[in-house]
């Protein structure tokens, strides 16, 4: 009897292994558990993207949610999702651009204009869709870092008294909206 | 043997270009603390990378603020706290010891204890199985003596 269950273990050690491999196929090793999330969104002082004489400040945002989007021209994911941000943004949903910039860095691009880039935003959200109030213009990603940015496009779902509720790595869609987002800005709107 | 020589070699020539970097330092300890970070800290999107490997705009921008950090005299742990308050415990290649970590801890040296527990328990039981009487004592001597004699004879 004992020895018939003993024959047994190496069976279930092998279950228990399979369980766990095949559930490892279905991860995605892009959800990561962003270190911002529960505190407050951190000070900034950065140019508009359009107007470098307007300059935003983390106390501008304060008072409303909002959806905090980093994004780029050169990044299709986040002209790809332009369309369904803008959906959202005429259901009221408050969406304000944080432009990440690589050609500026000499690493990643060869030459920086900003009025070619305004150009370029310009076209691109008038062909696809203008989600954003207004766009923060971040040329050295230093509030990308300080928010924990990897990439874009990424969004942090930011609550009236400026506290970072949801940090999303990847594009928004109808999917993501539901599951994720629509939760809690229903119990935010509550 | 000489092929073999040479490639390993090569690999380590470029290892050493590798790690050869524009950086400047004011003293060789935060040089040494600038290159142990860069190795210790996890690119967020190139994910298997750490920073000092990955090609990815972020990896470029952590490496230029860990520099900043460091020569700024932050220690290595100052560093790594930094980058953890922003991108989580991910971006660090030690896990802390958490509630959800501590298995990766504890599991090994259980398994080990278990092991060396289940063949203590075996032998133990299995000498118990075995008995031994008079009789088979008898037998025993027997056996001694008649292979003694045999060595005597030969």
């Amino acid at each position: 009897m004992n020895k018939k269950l003993l024959g047994f273990i190496p069976f279930l050690i092998f279950i228990f292994l399979c369980v766990f491999l095949y559930q490892g196929l279905f991860g995605n090793p892009r959800e990561l558990q962003t270190g911002r999330i529960g505190q407050t969104m951190p000070s900034f002082v950065l140019p508009d993207l359009m107007d470098e004489s307007k300059q935003w400040r983390d106390t501008d945002l304060k008072g409303d949610v909002y959806l905090l989007n980093v994004w780029g021209t050169w990044c299709p994911t986040c002209i790809a999702e332009l369309g369904y941000l803008t959906e959202l943004r005429e259901r009221g949903v408050r969406i304000i651009g944080l432009y990440y910039e690589q050609a500026y860095d000499p690493d990643f691009g060869d030459q920086f204009d900003i009025n070619a880039l305004r150009n370029e935003v310009q076209n691109m959200l008038d062909r696809a869709g203008n989600p954003y109030q207004f766009n923060i213009l971040d040329l050295h990603r230093t509030l990308a870092l300080d928010l924990g940015v990897s990439g874009a496009p990424e969004t942090f779902l930011v609550d009236a008294n400026g506290t970072i509720l949801l940090h999303h790595i990847g594009d928004i869609n109808p999917r993501v909206w539901r599951a994720k987002f629509a939760p809690v800005m229903q119990e935010l709107s509550e | 043997m000489r092929v073999l020589t040479l490639l390993f070699l090569s690999i380590l020539s470029f290892l050493a270009y590798s790690a050869q970097d524009e950086y400047e330092f004011a003293n060789a300890e935060r040089a040494a603390t600038f290159k142990a970070l860069t190795q210790e800290l996890r690119c967020p999107k190139c994910q298997n990378q750490n920073i000092a490997d990955s090609d990815a705009i972020v990896a470029k921008d952590l490496r230029d603020k860990v520099l900043v950090l460091v020569n700024e005299g932050k220690s290595k742990q100052e560093v790594i706290d930094y980058m953890i308050d922003r991108y989580g415990y991910f971006v660090h290649y030690q896990p802390p010891v958490t509630p959800a970590t501590i298995v990766l801890w504890v599991l090994p040296v259980l398994i080990v204890i278990i092991g060396f527990g289940f063949i203590v328990f075996r032998q133990k039981k299995a000498s118990k199985k075995q008995k031994w009487n008079a009789q088979d004592e008898e037998k025993l001597a027997q056996l001694i003596k008649q292979y003694q004699r045999q060595e005597h004879n030969s």
